[in-house]
């Protein structure tokens, strides 16, 4: 599994050139410039405030303190001046603090905002190829690491080498030969810091992916503690857990060791820092070429250099996964939608009166052939003719090509030979948006979102209303349960909640389709198992739904298209058998044999019907 | 055992190792105290007429050694506890296992895993966190503010240490008030990100019927409203982020400037060194330290204390289903006799069963029929001691099963549940669940007759392949085959109870499924709930029922001949041509 991540990721930074991810990406910070600027200048007023404070005490030493007649005046008033300054470095790192995170939150919210509109505009074929979950992360959290691109390591970048500069002038000013030895600690901080944070991030990385381990393992237990306890094997599964927990306490305790050696090492280090600055200095002090309070002022500035250094080795880490979130990112936007409208679409006919569409719903394939890779074909020569408002089905073994069928009709996916047509008008010729609103699909999964009742069945468009889905609940089917439920339409359902059951989001479905009054249905019937009492209300609601618009049906249960206009047997991508059932059953053939097949007990069937 | 408990019995077991850390952090900050001090002495030396290279050499040295002792000192006292704090962590895990596998199905189905995992996830963290940093923090800080308070007043002077320190001492107010009030707020914007992960998460799966019904932009329009939100709350925390983050240094400053004005004015009237000043100015700097911590470990403690209050109430919690004190042991055969059974959820004034009654002698099979809550699963639920039957109402080999020890009342059932719920490991190891190892031949046997061997040879691994999160790789049926031949790898069972364990198989699968059972009929006694009919082909004798109650039992072909509700069902499921 891990691998095959890995892989993913590479093969995806290859599609999208690196760069032009990024600089796709930037140009969203590129809105931002003036706030940008104001940015930067209050960073560098609150770096100077920082600087200017150990100077202040410096003079304080050198011009009152070590004077045979100190001066208790300038004292004060230096005091108040460190006071003031201490207050705008404040205020400035405030307002810029505050800008900063604010250009980053719209930056954030606008390229999460373009990539969700941007995904939700590709092709099937994308989703096919993608994992959910992947998705799901670009959207998250990669968007998250770019916006730290422009909040966290552009300051740190601003911030901190701003800060090791001035450090660095302050010193130059006050001795320059001294300033030039003390800048020796800064490669030295720097090694360090590199060095370690690799072994860190490392580390962290370790004990996180220990310790989700040890969480998913909690989680499935805790769900199948049922078959563990009736399978009697509690021992064991604690013995994993003991192995899991074993493990990310190790890597914990790991983690934790490094961090501590590196801080500590950080404060010996800053004290050897100190502790050279009193050799170096004091003799400088020794041979009067500098003041005490300028040794004073050079401690402080060399403990200073710390901080930045550290934080702009962090950051070095923010933006590898700025870069790597980037390129994710930019592979998405810069893949094209595959499915593109004709250039010149035709209008849908929409009726004067009603503003309705205005289609008879007839449809035809014209020897389509199809391959989700052409040279592999699911769909072999299907030609037929469907008239309006008729009710056909079509049957077959699982692979056989049913679900394809009707991903065409829909047009997620164009065919390489052949033509679909509705009313004669090929499918290519429709702006999808058009042809989709001539359509509803019913799929076997009913996919729920999380909302009201009422929501889920308008699919949260607010041109449809309360009326018009308590309406469509009731010719569905479906009025009955939403009412006994403790809300009514405006309960609230989860997703991925168990609390509606199958026969239920079978006729939500069906509600969801109705509220759309489309002039094509496509049903993708349910296989799972239902109860036959719940089974009776499906095919009634199904009945209802059905009636004045062309509906084609897969079906997994052979009841359900016992009344069907025309049945179509497919096999193998192709359609073997067609007619209605008497005329199949007849026949004897391919359909008459899933038939008996299918009974409860075929000898009784037999038996029954003599 | 109570957390409290835990808590205190762990750092009493190891109370030399947290007593030998204390004492080295002490030490450590007693040696970290004398750091300014040698400064200040330096200056002051070198003021002097007389210092020589040496002299300077001497003090640099000296702070080195001094700052080295620290340095080592700190690190072990702080690796020591960390570690400690670890350790405890670990135990608590394992003890809240171990109690989750105590428990029985009801428990479960009262808290949803989302719930239980809080406490893995935060509770347990939390209070490894007061145990670990907590302590190492306050340990640090009263140390190091005790350490540094009198070492600024004994060496240097007690009003200027005073007045200085007055605004410094609100730095642990300001964050005991504020830290709770950030933490909501970035839990608001936690909850913010997750909603929009779940729209997203929703909408792409989704993404058929979204394209199908061209409902794009609404999509789009509901995942901007939720941005726009978490743009909302991330300023707001932000905004109290930067207030908190300007504050302490504004205390800390106007502590500084205080101590510049008045130390500088001390100096000029003799009544400190230079020196004395100047290490002054680094006692302010390292009495910061402290106090921000002392904030911070009020935090920690408050979670703490509530997370092991909540664990606490977790631990509390008895099994309720026990095994009897004097159990019935004796070679098991695998009669099975339910009688009078009458049922109710502990919730519920309604009775799920109703006076069912029936016997299933050893070697044959039953047959379960009935709709959607007509109590199938609660019957075979209470057969497996899922839940406590009545006393007297359901008997193994004569023994009410109550007087049977748990252990060998599951050893006599082979079972296959309704959700054919798998682990996330490989198929082999799924299949041989209640084998103490994974023998490949059994594993074939059984996998043959659940008709699922034909498919593991087929994966890349064979019985070796990882079949994802509950099984995520795998189709509905293939599934319940793994979970079929899960229950017949147990062949010393003699009891086998398929909870509609077909349903997802199609029907040439499943009469090859039952053809293999048949095999093992006349062994073993069999209990065979399901919807489709179909299923019950092989069974002895049907029962059916119907709001808890059995409604008709008989074979087949007297079922249809009675023209009731079973009849009605093979008329639904046949398409309407059944004749008796």
């Amino acid at each position: 599994m891990a691998s095959a991540d890995w892989d993913d990721d590479k093969r995806e930074a290859k599609v999208s050139n690196s760069k032009d991810a990024m600089s796709h990406l930037l140009r969203y910070g590129r809105r931002h410039t003036k706030e940008f600027l104001v940015v930067v200048g209050l960073v560098l007023i609150y770096i100077l405030t920082q600087v200017l404070q150990p100077w202040l005490v410096k003079i304080v030493i050198d011009k009152d303190l070590i004077v045979k007649h100190p001066h208790f005046r300038s004292i004060l008033e230096i005091g108040i001046l460190y006071l003031g300054v201490t207050i705008i470095g404040l205020f400035a790192n405030f307002t810029q603090n505050r800008k900063l995170q604010w250009i980053g939150q719209r930056i954030v919210r606008d390229i999460r905002n373009d990539l969700f509109t941007h995904i939700e505009s590709l092709s099937m074929r994308f989703f096919d190829t993608r994992e959910t979950g992947r998705l799901i992360t670009n959207v998250s959290s990669d968007t998250n690491n770019v916006s730290q691109f422009f909040t966290s390591f552009l300051l740190s970048l601003i911030q901190d080498g701003m800060s090791v500069l001035l450090i660095m002038g302050a010193m130059l000013l006050l001795n320059w030969k001294i300033a030039l030895f003390s800048f020796l600690v800064i490669p030295v901080i720097v090694l360090i810091s590199v060095g370690f944070r690799t072994k860190l991030r490392d580390n962290y990385r370790f004990t996180r992916s220990q310790f989700s381990r040890l969480i998913g393992y909690t989680a499935e237990n805790l769900g199948g503690m049922r078959i563990t306890q009736i399978f009697h094997q509690e021992q064991k599964q604690l013995d994993r857990h003991t192995e899991l927990n074993k493990r990310y306490t190790s890597g914990n305790i790991n983690e934790y060791k490094w961090s501590v050696l590196f801080n500590r090492t950080f404060s010996i280090l800053g004290n050897l820092a100190v502790a050279m600055m009193m050799w170096l200095g004091g003799e400088a002090v020794l041979h009067r070429s500098i003041q005490v309070g300028v040794l004073y002022a050079f401690i402080t500035y060399i403990q200073q250099f710390f901080n930045p250094i550290n934080s702009l080795t962090q950051n070095w880490n923010t933006l590898q996964a700025s870069m790597i979130s980037a390129e994710r990112i930019g592979g998405v936007l810069l893949t094209e939608p595959e499915i593109k409208d004709s250039p010149e679409p035709i209008a849908l006919p929409v009726q004067p009166d009603t503003q309705t569409v205005d289609l008879r719903g007839e449809v035809a394939f014209n020897h389509v052939s199809f391959g989700y890779s052409p040279e592999k074909l699911i769909l072999k020569d299907i030609d037929f003719r469907i008239a309006p408002k008729s009710f056909v089905g079509f049957v077959g073994e699982t692979g056989a090509g049913k679900s394809t069928l009707m991903g065409l009709l829909t047009r997620f996916y164009d065919i390489q030979q052949g033509s679909i047509t509705v009313d004669g008008m090929d499918i290519r010729d429709f702006r999808q948006q058009d042809l989709h609103k001539v359509m509803a699909i019913v799929q076997q999964e009913v996919n729920l979102f999380s909302g009201t009742v009422a929501d889920n069945i308008r699919l949260f468009r607010e041109d449809i209303s309360d009326e018009a889905v308590i309406e469509a609940a009731k010719i569905a089917g479906a009025d009955e349960f939403i009412r006994a439920m403790p809300g009514g339409y405006e309960s609230w359902i989860r997703a991925k909640g168990a609390n509606l059951s199958l026969g239920q989001r079978q006729l939500l479905a069906f509600a969801r389709a109705l509220t759309l009054s489309p002039k094509i249905l496509i049903l993708d019937e349910a296989t799972a198992s239902l109860d036959s009492a719940t089974e009776m209300i499906l095919q009634r609601g199904l009945t209802r739904i059905a009636a004045g618009r062309t509906t084609l049906v897969i079906a997994h249960r052979l009841s359900t298209i016992r009344q069907a206009d025309v049945i179509f047997v497919m096999d193998q991508g192709r359609i073997v058998e067609r007619g209605n059932h008497e005329a199949l059953m007849a026949k004897g053939g391919y359909y008459a044999d899933l038939v008996n097949k299918s009974a409860p007990n075929a000898d009784e069937l037999i038996e029954g019907s003599v | 055992m109570t957390p409290t408990q835990l808590i205190r019995s762990f750092v009493s077991s190891r109370k030399w190792s947290y007593l030998l850390a204390i004492v080295a952090i002490g030490a450590a900050e007693f040696f970290q105290v004398q750091i300014p001090h040698i400064l200040g002495g330096f200056i002051d030396r070198l003021k002097l007429v007389g210092a020589t290279e040496h002299v300077i050499l001497h003090f640099a040295l000296e702070l080195v050694v001094v700052a080295a002792v620290f340095v080592l000192a700190f690190g072990f006292g702080q690796t020591q506890i960390g570690r400690l704090g670890r350790h405890m962590e670990y135990e608590m895990r394992q003890v809240l296992f171990q109690h989750w596998e105590t428990l029985s199905s009801r428990y479960f189905q009262q808290h949803s895993v989302g719930d239980l995992l809080n406490h893995t996830l935060n509770d347990v963290t939390s209070v490894r966190q007061a145990m670990s940093m907590g302590m190492n923090q306050l340990s640090q800080a009263i140390f190091l503010f005790a350490a540094t308070l009198y070492m600024s007043i004994q060496t240097i002077n007690l009003r200027l240490t005073l007045f200085s320190l007055i605004p410094i001492l609100f730095i642990p107010v300001v964050i005991a008030v504020i830290r709770p009030h950030v933490r909501m707020r970035s839990r608001l914007v936690q909850e913010g990100l997750s909603d929009m992960s779940e729209l997203a998460e929703e909408s792409f799966q989704a993404i058929r019927l979204i394209k199908a019904t061209s409902n794009e932009p609404v999509e789009v329009n509901r995942f901007r409203q939720l941005t726009e939100t978490i743009v909302e709350r991330q300023m707001s925390l932000v905004r109290l982020n930067t207030l908190f983050q300007a504050l302490i240094p504004l205390l800390s400053g106007i502590g500084f400037s205080i101590g510049l004005v008045y130390g500088g004015w001390l100096v000029v009237h003799h009544q400190i060194s230079l020196g004395a000043f100047v290490a002054f100015t680094v006692y302010l700097t390292m009495l910061v330290q402290p106090l921000m911590q002392f904030g911070m470990v009020i935090n920690l403690l408050q979670n703490a204390s509530a997370s092991v209050l909540r664990i606490q109430v977790l631990l509390a919690v008895e099994p309720d289903i026990k095994d009897p004190e004097a159990p019935v042991v004796k070679p098991w055969a695998g009669d099975l006799n339910v009688s009078n059974l009458t049922f109710y959820y502990p919730s519920s004034k309604e009775p799920v069963l109703k006076n069912v009654s029936f016997t299933v002698p050893k070697g044959t099979t039953l047959g379960i029929v009935g709709r959607t809550g007509a109590g199938k699963t609660t019957l075979l639920n209470l057969i497996l001691r899922d839940y406590d039957p009545p006393e007297g109402t359901v008997f193994y080999d004569g023994a009410d099963i109550r007087d049977m020890r748990l252990e060998d009342l599951r050893n006599q059932i082979a079972y296959v549940p309704q959700d054919g719920f798998l682990f996330s490991t490989t198929i082999g190891a799924n299949i041989a669940f209640s084998q103490p190892e994974v023998i490949p031949e059994h594993v074939e046997k059984a996998a043959s007759r659940s008709r699922i061997w034909d498919a593991i040879q087929e994966m890349p691994e064979g019985i070796e392949t990882q079949i994802g999160e509950r099984g995520i790789m795998l189709s509905g049926g293939q599934r319940q085959r793994t979970s079929i031949a899960r229950a017949l790898i147990k062949s010393e069972a003699n009891l086998l109870i398929l909870d509609d364990s077909l349903s997802a198989v199609d029907t040439r699968t499943e009469t090859e499924i039952l053809q293999a059972l048949r095999q093992v009929r006349g062994e073993k006694t069999a209990i065979i709930a399901a919807h489709r009919l179909s299923a019950l082909r092989d069974a002895d004798w049907i029962i059916v029922l119907d709001k808890g109650e059995i409604v008709e039992s008989g074979v087949h072909n007297d079922l249809i001949r009675k023209n009731g509700i079973y009849a009605d069902l093979y008329r639904i499921q046949t398409g309407g041509e059944a004749h008796g």
